[in-house]
């Protein structure tokens, strides 16, 4: 086993390295829009006084090149088309490439430097996942629970599962933006009730409070987009796990244990889940690379700054480094969450481990 | 919790909140990457001369006066400055002409991201010191011109002390600099400077970069909040009366970054938000019917600078001919639009220029009317005749290189304005009335800027943004950018000359006839259809004095927001 998941674990490793290779030198390729973004030319009216010519722009853009370190071939080998001969020629570029150096410096742990705000890429993902990993774990601990409580529940043929299931459903159709706009506007509006702030984790950090009052204020700031990502999350997963708990209890060893005078929640809870449950641990763990990626909408909609709005934004300005150094991390998450699921696979069905 | 969130009232702190929809991403006073990172520097450094929004023009900060005019020869010009005596760096250090030209010399340092300043203020060839008075000096500027007496004043002033101690820089003239070659062998000294000067911009606040502005940076959470403070003792108090450029009055000054118009106007209404500027036409009109809306909050609504325009790609050979273009011109319902999406604020112009600008706005030119019928005439006039079949569009011969050209259009705008979507929308209707097909392209801003950079498009919409200062047709519209950042690629012989004249006019009054005539003829050739200028609306606390709404950006007064005393409560 342990053999297992170390082989699985170097396949995982080399897996994300690819990924974020194959990021790193597809972003590269167009590097040009990386500059233009990193150093604009006038493009206002009266932006400058004097325009520069033609070969002033020039010398400006080749050091922007140099200053953000893309004034190097991207990879060993470059192909250049010869003018001369007429055909497209191969050219060995050494260690002095861009991919080289980037490459070298993830070994060292230099995750390099943002186009935009020249911080260590490290340092902007800390950042961000410092407000990303409690807002997306609350609401995947959540969701998780309330998916299970429900599907028990609803497995059970109370009299309200139909219109819940309904219920469920349509909530799941709804776009994650609708979700958390309808939560603002009614929870944190003063037309409605404004029972919740509107945005962000602390509006007044210069009002003196003690440790419990800013922890009731950042739980306070939490409570809608918490609620917007756990709504939106839970009910694939409850209806998923009702649908197999409906399937496991038309089985017959559902049938034996209620022969046996099992009352149906204890059949259950006791039989059916541990069953139904092999779907539901695969998007369980889905939800993994989710904690790391962070929720964009809910980011914005919130004014919260975390890995979603730092990732979009990077790859709209085209700040690669930070961009690459997310997909490093979401690419690692996802592929360790595949990783998870086989490993819960076997614990939940031990005849999984003989199979493979 | 919901006790808690009812007794936490921010509106007990003393700090103003202002929204802002993005991050400055740094605080380099020599990158600027966008207005947040402009309107942060002002609050922590002086420049020589600053935007006064109440006369809308530069006036005198670090500087004693406007600069004296000397010209020299026929191709120099000497500006003659004073420092005011009262400046001085928080350490008392008082500021000098040394530290002007140690901020000229810094924007020519390698290693540093300096690539605008460096195009922008290379036409500041020298720094002359005067022997006798360390406060004075004189910039002797490449060219003559009437906007460098103000354009030369507008960088921030860096402190030479703090930045280099031991006067390394000083054993470079600025022309040396100027005329470094890239390839040059990298000299310690500048490699250490350059070192010092990223550590200071990028590293945590308490390293930042010593400004002589009112203000200290007290805080700074990334896309959230920045917090600037008072400093008790700043060198421009002692002045009597104090400038409206130097006066600093809130004891904290907070920017929130919110991202989402809803939620920013939702905190707006809670008083968790005291400005919020540059607010969408709809949110704004909405707050404005509201009863409680309007007894908490002031309104304000001034023109600015920012003009929406639809260009057209002039290497295409189908929109190569100016009475082409201005047959398409026709095709904008501007007023409808400003109806539609400003809600009749706004205004519509006849060129680039603001109708605002007495002076210089040619207020003899017709607005542009629309009318399809018209269009349709002016393109059989162009020589395009319309398919047998209605819906087959437009052809002409292509003149002596044979073929036939199509009126087939590709309009692109970006992607996340629902403003450019709307105008496309209404042109493509329009077009498509009298037979023109017209392909949107909505763009991600990224793709949109690299498309308008090597002409990737037939059409495009966008803002173009203005200042009441500067007349630099330049890069826009003159041939030397074309490729570059003239994106319709639009020049001719006698605009050349003319965009050249205004940008070396002696006068204001030369440049304002030359201005009117610029216009005129940008109408005539309808590289650009100027359909009309943004409005900049700005809700704030109706306690809130001093905001001083304006035409120029930011749109108002940070630095002279005052609370009011509390009204008695909205029932």
């Amino acid at each position: 086993m342990v053999r297992l998941v170390f082989w699985r674990l170097a396949r995982t490793g080399l897996a994300v390295w690819a990924l974020a290779s194959a990021v790193f030198l597809l972003s590269h390729r167009d590097a040009s829009a990386a500059l233009l973004l990193a150093a604009p030319t006038a493009f206002d009216l009266g932006a400058t006084h004097t325009a520069a010519t033609p070969a002033q722009q020039l010398a400006a853009q080749r050091a922007v090149q140099q200053r953000l370190g893309l004034d190097r071939p991207l990879f060993y080998l470059s192909r250049n088309a010869n003018p001369r001969i007429g055909r497209v020629q191969w050219h060995w570029n050494g260690r002095r490439n861009q991919y080289h150096r980037w490459a070298a410096g993830l070994l060292h742990g230099d995750w390099g430097t943002s186009f935009r705000t020249g911080q260590a890429v490290p340092a902007r993902l800390r950042a961000a996942l410092a407000y990303t990993l409690p807002l997306t774990g609350a609401a995947a601990v959540l969701a998780v629970l309330a998916a299970l409580a429900l599907a028990q529940r609803l497995a059970a043929a109370p009299w309200w599962q139909q219109p819940l299931r309904v219920l469920l459903t349509a909530v799941h159709a709804l776009p994650l933006f609708v979700v958390a706009l309808a939560l603002l506007l009614v929870f944190a509006n003063p037309e409605v009730v404004a029972w919740f702030p509107a945005y962000g984790l602390d509006q007044s950090p210069e009002v003196e409070a003690s440790a419990w009052g800013h922890l009731a204020t950042y739980l306070l700031h939490l409570v809608l987009p918490v609620a917007a990502l756990t709504l939106t999350a839970m009910p694939e997963l409850a209806l998923q796990l009702d649908a197999a708990l409906a399937r496991e209890l038309r089985t017959g060893y559902a049938t034996t244990a209620r022969a046996k005078g099992l009352a149906e929640p204890a059949v259950i809870r006791h039989h059916a889940l541990r069953n139904a449950l092999l779907p539901t641990i695969a998007q369980v763990t889905e939800l993994l690379p989710a904690l790391v990626a962070g929720a964009v909408v809910v980011e914005v909609v919130f004014a919260l700054p975390g890995m979603g709005r730092l990732l979009a934004e990077a790859a709209a300005a085209r700040d690669y480094p930070v961009l690459v150094g997310g997909v490093l991390l979401t690419g690692a998450a996802r592929l360790l969450a595949l990783l998870l699921a086989d490993l819960l696979y076997f614990w939940a069905d031990p005849r999984i481990r003989w199979q493979s | 919790m919901l006790i808690f969130s009812c007794t936490s009232n921010p509106n007990k702190s003393d700090s103003i909140r202002i929204r802002w929809v993005h991050d400055p991403e740094t605080l380099d006073p020599m990158l600027l990457p966008n207005q947040a990172a402009f309107d942060a520097n002002n609050l922590l450094n002086i420049s020589l001369l600053q935007a006064d929004v109440l006369t809308k023009e530069l006036a005198p900060a670090l500087a004693e006066a406007l600069p004296a005019i000397q010209l020299v020869g026929d191709s120099l010009m000497k500006l003659g400055y004073r420092i005011k005596p009262a400046a001085a760096w928080d350490t008392g250090r008082p500021v000098l002409a040394s530290d002007v030209e140690f901020t000229l010399k810094l924007m020519f340092c390698p290693g540093l991201s300096n690539e605008v300043a460096r195009n922008q203020y290379r036409f500041i060839r020298a720094v002359l010191a005067d022997a006798r008075d360390p406060r004075r000096f004189a910039l002797v500027c490449q060219g003559q011109a009437i906007e460098y007496q103000k354009a030369s004043g507008e960088f921030f002033v860096l402190s030479e002390a703090a930045l280099d101690p031991r006067g390394q820089l000083r054993r470079f003239a600025l022309a040396d600099l100027q005329n470094r070659p890239a390839a040059a062998p990298p000299d310690s000294a500048l490699q250490a400077l350059a070192r010092r000067y990223v550590a200071a911009t990028t590293g945590h606040i308490s390293s930042q970069l010593p400004g002589c502005g009112p203000y200290r940076l007290v805080a700074w959470e990334k896309d959230r909040y920045l917090t600037f403070q008072r400093k008790p003792h700043w060198w421009a108090d002692q002045l009597r009366p104090v400038p409206f450029v130097l006066q600093a009055r809130p004891r904290l000054l907070r920017y929130v970054i919110i991202p989402d118009a809803a939620t920013a106007t939702l905190a707006l209404r809670r008083g968790d938000l005291d400005v919020y500027p540059q607010m969408p036409a709809h949110e704004f009109a909405r707050l404005q019917a509201s009863p409680a809306a309007r007894a908490s909050l002031s309104f304000y609504s001034t023109p600015s600078y920012d003009v929406v325009t639809a260009g057209f790609n002039t290497r295409h050979p189908a929109l190569a001919d100016a009475a082409t273009r201005r047959a398409l011109s026709r095709c904008f319902d501007a007023a409808g639009l400003l109806r539609a999406t400003q809600l009749g604020a706004g205004q519509r112009s006849t060129g680039v220029i603001s109708p605002a600008d007495s002076l210089n706005y040619n207020d003899s030119l017709a607005l542009l009317p629309f009318d399809p019928p018209g269009a349709a005439w002016l393109l059989r006039q162009a020589g395009w005749q319309r398919a047998g079949q209605a819906d087959s569009g437009w052809f002409r011969s292509a003149g002596l290189h044979g073929g036939r050209q199509q009126l087939r259009l590709v309009l692109r705008y970006r992607a996340d304005e629902s403003l450019f979507a709307t105008i496309a929308l209404q042109f493509q209707a329009t077009a498509a009335g009298i037979g023109i097909p017209v392909i949107l392209q909505p763009t991600e801003s990224g793709a949109f800027t690299m498309a308008l950079r090597t002409g990737d498009f037939d059409m495009y919409v966008r803002v173009l943004k203005g200042n009441p200062f500067m007349f630099n047709f330049t890069p826009v519209l003159h041939s030397s950018s074309v490729g570059i950042s003239n994106s319709t690629g639009f020049s001719t012989p006698a605009s050349d000359r003319l965009i050249e004249a205004i940008t070396t006019a002696d006068t204001r009054v030369h440049r304002a006839r030359l201005l009117r005539q610029f216009q005129a003829l940008m109408q005539q050739e309808a590289p650009l259809v100027p359909l009309f200028f943004l409005p900049n609306r700005i809700a704030a606390d109706r306690r809130l004095r001093g905001l001083h709404a304006s035409s120029l950006k930011p749109g108002y007064s940070a630095a002279t927001l005052e609370r009011g005393p509390s009204s008695s409560p909205t029932p």
